[in-house]
């Protein structure tokens, strides 16, 4: 990001982010080329359903090695992420959903870290398309437990005056549009901002224009990658907490 | 050129606030984990939750930043 008008090397780690497609494909006037983010999305499911459906054929009644550790995930899964949050009776029919999104989007960022690779969630239409499900889940799960005209009447609390109504009802709405948008956000960006640094620490070797001085740089990204790994965990773990919370907001409407 | 000063004021200023809310709140949460430490796990989830939603505030005007550096 150093601007060239000052004679130096123009470094943009920016365009390591940019889709190009790989393999043009148009169909009924829309665009569905595939990009590397395609690429690498196919990779993380298909990471996933291998290794989980090879450990759920061979379920053993003392789990050990890969099996204890899948376990482990889906417990902490079950228990802190969707029955704290949402109580056991509809945790069991919203279990699946919410244990996907954790998942996928936790093996999508962390493969992000192999060299070479592409990270899915550091591009902002992988996110804006996770939260768009979201969004319709939240939204179909309200009218359909409530009915239309009572799930609209629950923007609202009981017992207001009519006047008061076009101005508590635009506010409702921003925010219903406005949390699985900063969903969306806020993975990008948490995403985008961790390989961007490290990115900017490998150049500085380009910029300082010697080898010798590399080793801090390279010191920097190792210390960066490791935190990375944590803050894709963190993401990934409150994209799923702040969903299955939304669902159970739709689900007990407070007011 | 003022594009590059507003983008760093921004982003400084974002992330005074962010800092100074986290620090706030990782103050409490360690004095409620010294009161109640069986209560350890439950608190550190609540917080990590509101760490996230303070960071999402900074990374909107990162976002802003971001756009004023690299488009014309």
């Amino acid at each position: 990001m150093a601007s060239p008008s000052n004679g130096g090397p123009h470094i943009d780690p920016m365009h390591h982010f940019e889709l190009h497609p790989i393999m043009e494909l148009h169909l009924f006037g829309i665009d569905f080329s595939i990009t590397q983010a395609v690429v690498w999305i196919w990779i993380a499911a298909a990471l996933l359903i291998t290794v989980l459906t090879l450990v759920a054929k061979t379920l053993k009644h003392y789990p050990s090695g890969m099996q204890n550790f899948i376990e482990m995930i889906v417990e902490f899964l079950r228990n802190q992420l969707v029955n704290d949050v949402m109580g056991e009776k509809e945790g069991r029919t919203w279990f699946p959903f919410i244990a996907t999104l954790f998942l996928f989007i936790l093996t999508s960022s962390l493969l992000g870290l192999v060299p070479g690779s592409f990270t899915p969630t550091a591009n902002i239409n992988v996110t804006v398309a996770l939260a768009l499900v979201v969004f319709l889940a939240v939204q179909g799960v309200g009218v359909r437990k409530h009915g239309l005209v009572g799930y609209l009447k629950g923007f609202v609390p009981h017992g207001i005056p009519l006047w008061v109504l076009p101005l508590l009802l635009p506010i409702e709405f921003i925010s219903q549009l406005a949390k699985p948008l900063s969903l969306a956000i806020r993975l990008f960006a948490n995403m985008l901002v961790g390989h961007v640094v490290i990115l900017v620490f490998l150049s500085m070797i380009i910029l300082f224009k010697s080898f010798a001085v590399a080793v801090f740089p390279i010191a920097g990204v190792v210390v960066m990658s490791a935190f990375e790994i944590f803050v894709a965990s963190i993401q990934a773990f409150i994209f799923a907490i702040l969903t299955a919370n939304y669902i159970s907001d739709a689900i007990h409407q407070a007011h | 050129m003022l594009q590059y000063l507003s983008a760093a004021f921004a982003m400084g200023l974002a992330a005074f606030g962010a800092a100074i809310s986290i620090g706030y709140l990782v103050g409490k949460t360690m004095e409620a984990m010294a009161r109640q430490p069986e209560a350890a796990g439950q608190l550190r989830t609540t917080m990590l939750i509101a760490i996230a939603f303070v960071e999402a505030l900074a990374l909107y005007t990162l976002v802003v930043s971001l756009l004023l550096v690299l488009t014309k």
